[in-house]
């Protein structure tokens, strides 16, 4: 499954229908993990190698490092169909292939507008959690304006 | 692992964590929609059942609507520290990944954005920088870099202290 890092703006988009299918399903998990790139780069001198004489070897780096934002479905194993209903634990379970997986790489400079963006995906797609309720305050001040009333 | 009882102080004791160990922590944001047909949500209804009263039965079967949650986790596989922060507000999604923004300038070893909030870490920043240009690998500067680090993390206060406590217990 190891696969290109997508573009930010495809990653965006992914993500955006992963929420969405999560949502649909009705129940899931969307793990959105953020991390500093420390491999694989196309700098050709690794950025940030270990000085084992000092502990805090990685903590001014020269340039700016770029993250790695990836995003999954946590859906790593599956329930074998023959032996899943009765095996409990790991028994019944195999790896699954069809594991969403999604990985993109942010530039230092891009970081501003990545996450501007992401907000916006989150907020738009997130929408299982609970609004600002509003109805409660208004009950509360007619409540109130009731009890002026009376008095 | 510690659940922190609000965002601002698990954005702070994030900050602090990364600022430690900045290429190794990692964080997770989980946004999870629970499947209450699961057996895990079925099993503590019918405890109440057998033992609890009736209106903590109400209470309970009217609170079962699917209700999505967002969990922020800042772990250091090195250390060991996890920081936690669990929400079901809409409203916070947009502040929490702005403070993910910040934190994510922290990864990327770029200054600080001049902010009000963060000026007393930025200083701390500034001063280690100070003494890693001038002598990267020296031990000396190791010893002057902890002693910038340290008073910062009492004058943080809250939970977190422990955490910080045992790190450098570690080292």
């Amino acid at each position: 499954m190891a696969r290109e890092h997508l573009s930010n703006g495809g990653f965006f988009t992914q993500l955006a229908s992963l929420i969405e299918t999560t949502h649909q399903k009705g129940h899931g998990s969307v793990y959105l993990t953020q991390k500093r790139l420390t491999f694989g780069s196309s700098d050709p001198s690794p950025p940030t190698a270990k000085v084992p004489d000092d502990p805090l070897w990685d903590l001014h780096p020269p340039n700016p490092l770029p993250l790695i934002v990836r995003a999954t479905d946590g859906k790593s194993h599956k329930l074998d169909k023959e032996g899943g209903a009765t095996a409990k634990g790991g028994i019944g379970r195999t790896k699954n292939g069809e594991k969403v997986k999604l990985s993109t790489v942010v530039q230092p400079d891009d970081i501003e507008a990545f996450f501007t963006r992401y907000a916006e995906v989150c907020k738009g797609g997130m929408r299982g959690l609970r609004r600002r309720d509003r109805s409660k305050r208004k009950k509360k001040i007619k409540g109130r304006r009731r009890g002026l009333r009376r008095v | 692992m510690v659940y922190l009882k609000t965002p601002e102080e698990w954005q702070h004791h994030s900050a602090l964590l990364l600022q430690a160990r900045p290429t190794t922590t990692r964080i997770t944001t989980k946004y999870k929609i629970p499947n209450l047909a699961s057996p895990k949500y079925q099993k503590p209804n019918r405890r109440k059942r057998d033992g609890g009263e009736g209106e903590q039965k109400e209470q309970h079967t009217g609170s079962k609507v699917s209700r999505a949650a967002l969990v922020l986790k800042t772990y250091d596989p090195e250390s060991g520290v996890v920081l936690k922060l669990k929400t079901d507000k809409a409203a916070d999604v947009g502040r929490l990944i702005a403070g993910l923004g910040r934190l994510g300038r922290r990864m990327a070893a770029l200054p600080e954005k001049a902010e009000e909030a963060v000026m007393e870490d930025a200083e701390v920043a500034e001063q280690a920088a100070v003494g890693g240009a001038a002598a990267p690998t020296g031990k000396e500067t190791t010893a002057a870099i902890n002693d910038g680090k340290a008073p910062q993390a009492p004058g943080g206060g809250g939970g977190g202290g422990g955490a910080k406590k045992k790190k450098k217990g570690k080292k």
